[in-house]
């Protein structure tokens, strides 16, 4: 089934139109040189998809050899390799970590802050006994 | 255009491609029939003198003759026939023609030599300049052959969204040199 075409608009004509002059006439020679060359020509035999696909049953045998194979050549090259050389017992050194010296200086309140941290701690208090009135009240 | 002779529909390619299929070469000519004009119209812009295009015509059909049983008919034959078309023009390329838009020796051009004599610049022309050979293809395949961007995007070998886009882009490269083509006209008509 062909395509559904759009109208074709100014530059789709143009196109279409500049290729239709296009000379593309095929020589009765080219025609007779196409027929000769297809004449010694047999179809390639392909195998249909279904076919080149491998059954599941190869798949599995030829992982399972795949893996024997691997495992095989594994076991090998262990026995083949001498056994692991004796490790030195190094003690374990201690950890040193680097101190860090911290500069911490108190810091000196101006009197606003002072005022400022009295009133929180007096908010900080009221809040407590507010708190414990109210578990007081519940239990 | 993309079909000169459209005898037959589908139904009838089917029957004249299980015919090709089991070795009949006239089942297949008359399959083919149909597409070597557009074939040799489409190669003609793609190689670099007619000689070329005219081996690549003639590879198309043997290769399409020699591997016909690998056709899917999943697919519209134009789609598969293109395919190998387009990989026979860019394998006889000479080598210094690697761009479409770098045609060295005029002369040989089989473009130049095969539009007709007009006063106006065939738009092709152009478009092998300015685009480049993927999306002339694409060009090419929509608005001389009609396929769908989903053909096209198999015959490229490309996503939908990147035939979409590149469609767009060849249309609007080509609008430009319209526009301008129409503007000097205009010019030249009030002196």
């Amino acid at each position: 089934m062909r395509p559904r075409v759009k109208p074709m608009d100014k530059l789709g004509k143009r196109l279409r139109d500049d290729a239709a002059s296009i000379d593309a006439k095929i020589s009765a020679e080219l025609d007779h040189r196409i027929q000769a060359s297809l004449q010694g020509i047999e179809p390639v035999r392909t195998r249909p998809a279904s076919q080149q696909a491998r059954p599941y049953s190869r798949w599995l045998a030829s992982s399972l050899t795949g893996i024997a194979a691997a495992i095989a050549v594994i076991a090998i090259i262990n026995l083949e390799r001498p056994g692991p050389e004796p490790i030195a017992s190094n003690p374990v050194q201690p950890l040193v970590l680097p101190t860090i010296n911290l500069k911490v200086e108190a810091a000196m309140l101006t009197s606003p802050l002072q005022q400022e941290l009295e009133d929180l701690q007096s908010d900080l208090r009221k809040a407590e006994q507010a708190v414990r009135e109210d578990i007081e009240i519940s239990f | 255009m993309a079909r000169q002779q459209p005898a037959y529909d589908v139904t009838d390619d089917l029957e004249l491609i299980e015919a090709a299929q089991d070795g009949s070469v006239d089942a297949f000519t008359e399959l083919v029939h149909g597409y070597r004009e557009g074939l040799f119209r489409f190669l003609l812009t793609r190689c670099s003198n007619h000689a070329d295009a005219e081996d690549a015509l003639q590879d198309t059909f043997i290769n399409a003759y020699r591997y016909i049983r690998s056709y899917n008919p999943r697919w519209r034959f134009s789609t598969w026939i293109y395919r190998i078309a387009i990989r026979n023009a860019a394998r006889l390329k000479s080598p210094q023609v690697q761009e479409l838009g770098e045609i060295g020796d005029e002369e040989s051009d089989p473009l130049r030599h095969c539009i007709a004599d007009s006063e106006r610049q065939n738009l092709w022309w152009n478009a092998r300049r300015l685009l480049t050979d993927e999306v002339f293809t694409a060009m090419w395949l929509r608005y001389v052959e009609d396929m769908s961007v989903n053909d096209i995007s198999a015959v490229l070998k490309r996503s939908v969204s990147w035939t979409k886009v590149n469609l767009m882009r060849g249309r609007r490269s080509l609008d430009v040199e319209l526009n301008k083509e129409a503007n000097e006209a205009k010019s030249e008509a009030y002196g």
